[in-house]
């Protein structure tokens, strides 16, 4: 452990060090509070130069792994890192009208959130399970503040405690799989277990069990159907700002850490073994296509068909896994990053335009606010038509390179599937439509405060999502070159 | 980007297609009151599209009256570099007649819907103007994932234009036209994916969705036949061909005036021009064997179409039944494979552009003075409004296909050149349906504008004035224009298309290759690797 080393951890530390001002700043002077969202931005922003800066190619010491090869520096890391950290702006940018309007705002929001991002961040850079552990509790333990951060609402409390529940259930599975899978193999490093299980007959079924069970921990994570129970309930009650962000930033990492998981069992298991774990993730993908999007179809509250829907899209990204190799990270970043800026807009625009967090969020609600609202109401269209899909937004382009992907491996069916879904997707993506522009107003707005931090981040959402459906030519290349560089 | 803004300005397809979303933005930021503002903004900005329509054409119409093939800024340009996406827009004598249509429509939707659409103008002037990007884009896209691009974009203005404007059940039929034609465009868009990606193989690991690529890949039969299933049931919902057909009586139905001009006059063309570009090129082995069923399905659109059109009580409900029929009538001219047919077919869409959107206009006219379409409401109108009996007489007429107007022309040249390819069975049965369009047209000018009149409310009707009269002259000298010269309408695409019919019979003359034959499609690929290092 070096000077090296620790330039390396530089973006983690500055997130981490961000929240603890945030923090000491609310004990010394609680007046600063309106300040915490900038401060936390630039922290915010920081990272993201940090990110950059540490990268291989913008660093003096250049070296890949760091601490002994605990941690992973690539531009593949970089790229994932900046998904999160625009999550975590955009969320930021939403929050401090909601928290100011319920009389939250304490710079506690913004720590943990910060040290949420700390945690992602270590978490996708984590090149050993015990590491991918511990930044896994890391992000847990603050996700799970969050959700309850809502205090004086019983409904933010049953959020948090539904998804605590499940959640530890989850860490001891993973810990437990993480134990099995050293069992079988005698390392807990990704390129060492695929090693290690290369140079035998056949996979021990301890570590097929072990990995199962560290699927089954990201597929929670990822909200994966059968895993996904938790993520309507925790949607609904947690405050809609922070669902922006628990709805996007955990899944792009733990995506990342399935691919590496996986990547590790199919270099192990060979031909044979590939089939089979390619039949799991196969399986996982139409179920949660499909199971989501059909729940998603009947739900009445916005926040709820938002979580279904977010089952679904990640069902969508499965897709780009189910056949592994280098080629599955640039349609899988995509992905993710069009799903973030479109989900993480939708959740703005419902924590704005939403002003009593503890009731239903009911769709019908919206009627006619489209043209009261027509920015916001703009901008929820937008994100809406490219959850959708729909051309041209980079939600069509993401859907486009995960099918390319699942065409180009052959599983045209799965690909058929896809599609399929996703026109029962569109269904009720147009159902806000409708009522955002087709139907007479039915309440007035009572108690909003739409201030200009998230009407920005609404913008920055949709223009991003528009912007880059319509020009990904220079992402693209910078994403096909991130993922293909070793 | 840079190549992308210096064609915005020139003489281009790119400004043809850009320069209504462009307009539409200070759309976006009027409020709702400037209802006055937006009606004339767009209508201006219509004007100023067809005055660019009609400098594009005439700089590139030879002088001798045909069309070239001519790409935008002399070629393709990278898109989205790492999978082969090129920005590539062309026009050649197919896709012109349909693109003039699109820009002349334009504005006399616009000055149709000036009385009818009642709230939120600025949102349906942008509509409207982002709906035609869709369009034009669409018919001059040469690069297939451009071309689903477009193809995707139409649906949402569409779906705005019925479900906010529309009668009373229109959200259900603006969500039925929505998921309708998405579930064809989603097969067709994993048919596109599979076609590149098997070209990609082919060829040495470059990528290409461009047009004369994937035209150039010579696949075998099996699976020609389950792309060629993709893109026909894109292409036959939008169509629409029967029984794919049920969408479109709601659509028009529920559609306000505007909207069903639009629907009927040039997006249900997107389809059949599906056909003659795509479909039937990319797959001519799959053509063949399909044929029989897409022909018995067309000529059953003809007839049913005029039946179900002869009982409707609801002028609009006829006239869109009506659209089905000759609808009917392009797919029959498209798959007699012949050239005389395929010029009668390319006329014919055009034809039915003019006359249903005159007749959808003269409907939506009648409809801003009476708010109802049903017959039995009317009686005798010639006595109050003789201009606008004048004009519907005129229209359904040319429908019908009275000689001297255009859709004779059409509907002879699709039969001609279907008895000659097809034989004298279904040219018989679709002759029938001619017949039938004749009694159903001559019963809706009968009902409404003959006989005495038999309410009172009728009786104080004013005639059209003169912004209707601005709407529906230019169809109806385009539609004596086309009958009685139609050499001028079919010259500029007759080289396209007997160039299109000429490699199709080239490649189904020989059979289609094995599927352990598959190799490298050889000529113009080269033409994509000079552009990707080119740019």
């Amino acid at each position: 452990m070096n000077r090296a080393d620790w330039m390396l951890l530089l973006p983690e530390i500055v997130l981490c060090g961000g929240g603890v001002l945030v923090l000491m700043l609310d004990a010394i002077s609680p007046a600063l509070r309106r300040a915490f969202t900038a401060i936390s931005l630039l922290t915010t922003i920081v990272a993201a130069w940090a990110v950059y800066w540490v990268t291989p190619g913008h660093t003096v010491t250049g070296a890949g792994a760091t601490f002994h090869g605990l941690l992973e520096t690539s531009p593949t890391t970089a790229a994932f890192s900046y998904v999160i950290l625009i999550a975590t702006g955009l969320c930021l940018l939403a929050s401090q009208g909601y928290l100011r309007r319920e009389r939250i705002l304490s710079g506690e929001y913004h720590a943990l959130l910060l040290w949420c991002a700390t945690g992602l961040l270590l978490m996708l850079r984590a090149t050993e399970l015990l590491t991918v552990f511990l930044s896994l509790e890391l992000l847990s333990l603050c996700l799970y503040s969050l959700a309850a951060y809502h205090r004086r609402l019983a409904i933010s409390g049953e959020a948090a405690i539904k998804y605590f529940l499940m959640g530890a259930f989850v860490s001891a599975f993973v810990l437990y799989g993480i134990a099995l899978v050293y069992g079988a193999t005698g390392t807990t490093r990704f390129a060492e277990i695929g090693a290690a299980l290369a140079g035998q007959p056949t996979v021990p079924v301890f570590a097929t069990l072990g990995f199962l069970m560290l699927i089954a921990g990201f597929g929670f994570k990822m909200s994966l159907v059968p895993f996904h129970a938790w993520s309507p309930d925790t949607y609904q009650g947690a405050p809609s700002p922070f669902v922006a962000f628990l709805s996007v930033a955990p899944k792009v990492a733990s995506a990342l850490v399935l691919y590496r998981l996986l990547g590790a069992v199919v270099q192990g298991g060979g031909g044979v073994g590939a089939g089979k774990w390619s039949a799991v993730v196969a399986i996982l993908s139409v179920l949660s296509m499909v199971v989501g999007n059909l729940l998603a179809l009947v739900q009445r509250d916005l926040k709820r068909m938002l979580a279904y829907s977010g089952i679904a899209h990640m069902g969508y990204l499965l897709l780009a896994l189910v056949t592994l190799d280098r080629s599955s990270l640039m349609p899988v970043i995509v992905y993710l990053l069009a799903y973030a800026l479109m989900n993480a807009g939708a959740f703005t625009v419902v924590a704005l335009l939403y002003s009593r967090p503890g009731e239903q969020h009911l769709i019908s609600d919206l009627a006619g606010w489209g043209y009261r609202y027509p920015l916001l109401g703009g901008c929820l269209t937008v994100c809406m038509l490219s959850l959708g899909g729909i051309p041209p937004t980079i939600g069509f382009l993401g859907k486009y390179v995960v099918f390319l992907k699942a065409v180009g491996d052959g599983h045209v069916g799965l690909a058929i599937t896809g599609v399929l879904a996703s026109l029962v997707g569109v269904f009720y993506y147009l159902r806000i439509v409708y009522f955002l522009y087709m139907k007479p107003e039915t309440r007035q707005p009572e108690g909003l405060l739409i201030d200009v931090w998230g009407r920005t981040a609404a913008v920055v959402a949709a223009l991003g999502t528009l912007a880059l459906g319509i020009w990904p030519t220079g992402l693209l290349q910078w994403l096909i070159a991130a993922t293909t560089a070793k | 980007m840079e190549t992308f803004l210096s064609l915005l300005v020139g003489n281009t397809l790119t400004r043809l297609v850009f320069f209504p979303t462009v307009a539409a933005i200070p759309l976006f930021f009027l409020a709702r009151a400037q209802a006055k503002v937006a009606k004339v903004y767009s209508l201006v900005v219509s004007l100023i599209e067809v005055l660019f329509g009609g400098m594009y054409l005439f700089s590139h119409l030879g002088a001798d009256g045909t069309f070239p093939l001519v790409h935008d800024g002399g070629g393709a340009f990278s898109w989205i570099p790492g999978f082969g996406i090129r920005y590539d827009m062309a026009m050649d004598g197919i896709s012109m007649p349909l693109v003039m249509l699109g820009i002349l429509l334009l504005p006399i939707v616009l000055l149709g819907s000036w009385k009818g659409i009642e709230k939120h103008w600025p949102l349906f002037g942008a509509s409207m103007l982002l709906l035609t990007t869709g369009v034009l884009g669409t018919l001059v896209a040469y690069d297939l994932f451009l071309f689903y691009v477009f193809w995707e974009v139409m649906l949402v203005p569409m779906y705005l234009l019925i479900g906010i404007w529309g009668g009373e059940r229109r959200i259900y039929a603006a969500v039925k036209f929505f998921l309708y034609t998405m579930a064809g465009s989603l097969l067709m868009l994993i048919a596109i994916l599979w076609m590149a990606w098997t070209f990609k193989n082919l060829n040495g690991g470059v990528w290409s969705f461009a047009y004369t690529d994937l035209l150039r890949l010579d696949l075998p039969v099996h699976q020609q036949i389950w792309l060629f299933a993709a893109f026909a049931l894109t292409f036959a919902i939008k169509v629409p061909m029967f029984p794919l057909h049920t969408w479109l009586p709601d659509a028009h139905v529920e559609a306000p005036t505007g909207g069903s001009v639009i629907l009927a006059g040039i997006l249900l063309k997107l389809g059949t021009y599906g056909f003659v570009r795509f479909a039937i090129p990319l797959f001519p082995h799959a053509t063949e064997a399909a044929k029989p069923l897409l022909l018995t399905l067309a000529i059953v659109g003809i007839i049913y179409g005029a039946l179900v059109a002869w009982v409707q009580a609801d002028m609009k409900k006829l006239v869109a039944y009506s659209s089905i029929a000759h609808l009917g009538f392009v797919m029959l001219g498209l798959l007699a494979l012949d050239a005389i047919a395929w010029q009668g077919s390319l006329l014919q869409m055009v034809n039915h552009g003019l006359s249903t959107g005159a007749l959808f206009l003269l409907v939506g006219m009648l409809y801003d003075r009476r708010h109802t379409k049903k017959f039995d409401e009317f009686g005798g109108l010639a006595k109050v409004m003789p201009v606008f009996a004048f004009f519907l007489v005129f229209s359904s007429l040319a429908s019908v296909g009275l000689p001297a107007l255009n859709g004779f022309v059409g509907e002879f040249m699709i039969l001609i050149g279907s008895f000659r390819t097809l034989g004298w069975v279904p040219v018989a049965i679709a002759t029938f349906g001619v017949v039938l369009a004749a009694i159903y047209l001559l019963k809706m000018v009968q009902l409404t504008i003959w006989g005495p009149i038999t309410k009172d409310e009728n009786k104080t009707l004013t005639d059209l004035n003169g912004r209707e009269l601005a709407a529906l002259i230019p169809l109806c000298v385009l539609m004596l224009w086309i009958g009685v010269a139609p050499n001028t309408f079919l010259k500029p695409s007759r080289q396209a298309l007997d160039g299109v019919l000429a490699d199709y019979r080239g490649r189904v003359s020989v059979p289609s290759v094995t599927q352990a034959a598959l190799r490298a499609p050889a000529a113009q690929v080269s033409s994509n690797t000079t552009t990707e290092a080119g740019r």
